[in-house]
């Protein structure tokens, strides 16, 4: 006989005053409902929420908020969960607070060239709803038709058009914010640039769902640009590729897209839902796209043509139509995904380096590859110095899951090495957190907790993420303060 | 524009700093890092309480403390530290003067994106921490989108970096953000990185301008260039009385320039041109580098000389209420009590309302100003006013609920006001 079997009511007394303040249909809390938000992107760690729940505005984010600080309960906001450094995975059994519900939008102002949206608004959804008028929302992360607005501001996400455009901090014009007490700070409702003060809107973009949920969003939109060419150029020595793209930039273009995908990427690729037919054995491709006025644009491509043509290319060509153009980009867009066709898993790294030294540190890239013995593929924005190095491995083989976190915790260390970031777009999260070391000594993290400290002070919302942990110089400077304080 | 606009007899800073001053007697100019850091430690140390100064330009924006310790001038510690043509980043010591780090670029043809006022005795470090722009703002955006990292002296002596030198980076709180506009509350900023743009191959200005009367119709005109494929640099509006002593026109004006390579320069310059309505005139401006060179210079600093008591607000609106802002200054000009000039950023929302009169009338006039960007529901901050005067207005206008985050922030960095203090929204 089937029979369905009857879920448990909620007994956790803490829970049921939540379930009272989202409503009943609004909260998760069943083991099996849980376990779809124990890991975001970032799919190495797991660990299961409390409860999950789905507020429908931002009075009821703020009850929840000040329920959970009044109860010492650890919380952290969740959006499409697509982060890949693990922001929004519950190390404490935290109640997870999703803003999936939370996805209108509410307002567009063409003339002063403005939207508001709710945070669980979808990225790709801001473009689409705007640009029968002729506007689009500018950062395009590869994921942008599942990952929520409030997901990007909270990572400062970037994406591949971010070269000449700006990230998302270049374009959030004002926040409402719960704060981790529940208070609800309202900064630049209308959008209105310098408001004066510090500079909130820019700490909080990219603070990693650390010092508030962000509930409302202003941003800016921008005019489709009159014209856009694409090109795409194969060539058969890494550094060839390279060398172009230094060149390219020498020559006084700003490309709306420079982007470079190296052997094993192309092969993931080309295995992966949208293949385009590059040829077999090309070791680099760049992908390169012109935008603005219609007028002056082919200039700069013929520009950019003898540029690869100096550099050996062994076959270049412009995207003949709309079409073409958008089968380039699907192929570049769905990278990480493609991975999947030739690796049972991959883990994407997210390394940032001065871009004069790409062939140097590309080079690294493939000792680490060699030493590990893992294949690791290169997709990433070449012109502003992003790399994604992919690194493809096997879990089911006892070790290798560890062996891919050292190797690519050796690619960062190369970034670093070389005066970069071990991070330009997805974030620290749980992921990079000791890397942090490679680039910041104690005393600037502390600098930073001390920023923490002001909107956090109880470390209740997303704890343990961003910074080393336990970070050591801290502990021990608190030891000797209690033992002094003692004496 | 044929005639400069200010006495361009400049001050010292010692005369300066007698009117405005954000000043001590006790003066130390370091030369490194190093030494700032013994200097600020030292004072930290005393409980001192330390002015920071670099041009000297800003004297007169913001601060309501009477006397200082010790006034720490950082315009020795200047120079380029490094710049890689390739990755077009330059790192930069705050002493260095916008046209000293300018020039320098240029020889690599490159570019910092920011239009500051008076670019040859402003610094960077000062450009950076009062977060000042130009028109060109429009395209480019403000400092907060060129900084990519700093090198910040606490006042306990402790030297953070802040970002990196590379030109996309979210590794930990970004911040760059806090220091950029942070009026010299937080840190001694003793490097700067910054982001470079190639110098545009091409570029023109355009003037528009209308009567009085018909500033309607440059409106309608101005959105129907936004919403057009346009990509202008800048959308200044001028007002009658500032076009008056630039142009020797009495309507108003709108700035439109390109910067572009020449082809699409020239496809935007005639669209303009064709789709202009009637009552709207049209003319280029012939030497373009030098009329924006000039117009850097058209309001007072702490410098310039002057016998009249005069001020300078810097309004923040949404990009289209600046119509609204400048119709206001108009206004307020005709009834007489004192000389407004404004020009403002259509495409951004920021105005510069330079004001020339008697004291109580400059009083009033900010108060008002204040109080109608407020309807607007922005906001206005007094740039540049003598010490005697500040006391009396409310220089970075209301504080905001969350006033206690500044606060936080504040003393998180500076536990001890060592700091510019009281230099700041609400004291800090
Ligand atoms: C295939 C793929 C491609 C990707 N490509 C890119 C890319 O090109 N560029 C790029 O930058 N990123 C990329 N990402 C990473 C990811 O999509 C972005 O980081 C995105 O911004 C996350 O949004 P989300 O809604 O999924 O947020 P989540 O993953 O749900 O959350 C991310 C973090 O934000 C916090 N958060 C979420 N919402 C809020 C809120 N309202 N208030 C406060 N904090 C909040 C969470 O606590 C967490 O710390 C990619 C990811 C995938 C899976």
């Amino acid at each position: 006989m089937l029979f369905k079997k009857k879920k448990k009511d909620i007994e956790d007394e803490h829970l049921k005053n939540l379930a009272k303040i989202v409503g009943q249909k609004s909260i998760l809390h069943h083991k099996e409902d849980l376990l779809s938000y124990d890991c975001d992107g970032f799919t190495i760690h797991k660990s299961l929420p409390k409860a999950v729940i789905f507020p429908k505005n931002t009075e009821e984010v703020v009850a929840a908020v000040t329920y959970c600080s009044t109860h010492n309960i650890p919380f952290l906001a969740r959006g499409a969960g697509t982060g890949l450094s693990g922001g929004a995975i519950p190390l404490h059994e935290e109640v997870v607070i999703s803003l999936v519900k939370m996805k209108n939008l509410l307002s567009v102002d063409y003339e002063n060239r403005q939207a508001v949206v709710q945070p669980g608004y979808v990225n790709l959804k801001l473009t689409n709803s705007i640009s029968a008028k002729g506007y689009y929302y500018a950062p395009d992360p590869s994921s942008q038709y599942v990952c929520t607005i409030g997901g990007n501001v909270a990572e400062n996400a970037g994406g591949a058009h971010c070269l000449k455009y700006g990230v998302t901090t270049n374009h959030i014009l004002g926040l409402e914010l719960v704060l981790p007490n529940g208070e609800i700070v309202e900064i630049s409702e209308n959008g209105v640039p310098d408001m004066p003060g510090y500079d909130l809107l820019g700490i909080l973009t990219g603070s990693e769902g650390t010092l508030g949920i962000v509930t409302k969003i202003t941003v800016r939109i921008l005019k489709n640009p009159e014209g856009k060419k694409t090109v795409l150029a194969y060539f058969d020595r890494v550094e060839d590729g390279s060398h172009a793209v230094s060149d390219i930039i020498s020559a006084g273009i700003v490309p709306a897209a420079l982007e470079m995908m190296d052997h094993t990427a192309i092969e993931g690729v080309e295995a992966g839902a949208f293949p385009v037919g590059h040829p077999k054995g090309i070791e680099a491709l760049l992908l390169i796209e012109v935008d603005g006025i219609i007028e002056g644009i082919d200039e700069q491509i013929d520009q950019i043509l003898s540029v690869c043509r100096n550099h050996n290319v062994r076959d270049v060509k412009v995207a003949r139509d709309e079409e073409e153009r958008g089968r380039w980009w699907a192929n570049r867009k769905t990278g990480f995904g493609a991975m999947g066709a030739i690796s049972p898993d991959y883990l994407v790294q997210d390394g940032v380096i001065p871009r004069s030294t790409l062939p140097k540190v590309l080079n690294n890239i493939k000792e680490i590859s060699n030493e590990y013995n893992l294949r690791i593929a290169n997709i990433f924005h070449a012109g502003d110095g992003n790399l994604h190095p992919l690194i493809l491995f096997d879990s089911r083989i006892e070790g290798e899951t560890e062996k891919a976190l050292k190797a690519g915790t050796a690619c960062l260390k190369a970034c670093a090495d070389v005066g970069g970031s071990i991070t330009g777009e997805h974030g620290v999260g749980i992921e990079k957190k000791e890397e942090m070391r490679f680039i910041f000594t104690d005393d600037e993290l502390e600098a930073q907790i001390a920023i923490r400290e002001v909107f956090n002070p109880n470390d209740l919302l997303n704890k343990g993420k961003l910074f080393p942990t336990p970070s050591r110089c801290m502990d021990i400077k608190k030891v000797i303060k209690e033992t002094a304080a003692a004496q | 524009m044929d005639k400069p606009l200010l006495d361009r007899k400049l001050l010292s800073i010692e005369e300066s700093a007698v009117t405005f001053n954000n000043w001590s007697k006790n003066v130390r100019s370091p030369s490194t890092e190093v030494e700032v850091v013994e200097i600020i430690r030292s004072a930290y140390e005393k409980g001192q309480h330390v002015s920071l100064v670099s041009g000297g330009t800003k004297l007169g924006y913001g601060g309501v403390k009477s006397e200082y310790d010790l006034t720490l001038s950082l315009k020795d510690l200047k120079g380029i530290v490094e710049h890689t043509v390739g990755d077009m980043t330059v790192t930069v010591k705050p002493g260095t003067t916008m046209k000293e780090l300018q020039d320098y670029l240029q020889n690599h043809n490159q570019m910092v994106a920011l239009d500051p006022s008076w670019p040859e005795q402003a610094t960077i470090g000062g450009i950076v921490a009062s977060n000042d722009s130009g028109p060109k703002r429009l395209k480019y955006g403000s400092a907060r989108d060129h900084v990519i990292g700093m090198r910040v002296v606490y006042p306990d002596g402790k030297v953070i970096r802040t970002g990196g030198k590379v030109v996309k980076n979210v590794a930990g709180y970004d911040m760059n953000k806090l220091l950029v506009g942070s009026m010299g509350t937080l840190g001694i900023i003793t490097e700067i990185t910054l982001k470079l743009r190639p110098v545009p191959k091409s570029e023109n200005l355009i003037r528009l301008s209308v009567r009085e009367e018909a500033l309607d119709e440059l409106k309608g005109y101005t959105k129907q260039i936004q919403d057009s494929m346009l990509e202008p640099v800048s959308l200044e509006l001028v007002t009658p009385s500032l076009s008056q002593r630039l142009f020797h026109d009495e309507g108003y004006s709108l700035l439109i320039a390109f910067e572009d390579v020449e082809k699409s320069v020239d496809f935007q310059t005639n669209w303009v041109e064709q789709h202009k309505p009637a009552g709207v005139n049209y003319t280029t401006i012939s030497n373009v580098k030098e009329f924006w060179n000039a117009f850097s210079e058209i309001h007072p600093n702490s410098l310039t000389d002057s016998k009249a008591t005069q001020a300078l607000l810097k309004v923040g609106t949404k990009n289209l209420d600046v119509f609204s802002i400048l119709s206001e200054c108009a206004r307020i000009h005709h009834e007489g009590k004192v000389t407004i000039e404004a020009h403002g950023g259509a495409g951004h929302g920021l105005s510069t309302v330079f004001l020339e009169g008697d004291d109580a009338a400059i009083v009033n006039t900010i108060n008002h100003l204040q109080h109608y960007a407020h309807t607007l529901k922005g906001y206005g901050v007094v740039k540049h006013l003598p010490f005697s005067l500040r006391q009396s207005v409310n220089v970075w206008g209301d504080e905001p609920s969350y006033f206690k985050i500044f606060e936080g922030i504040k003393h998180k960095h500076d536990p001890k006001n060592t700091l510019n203090e009281k230099r700041y929204i609400g004291g800090i």
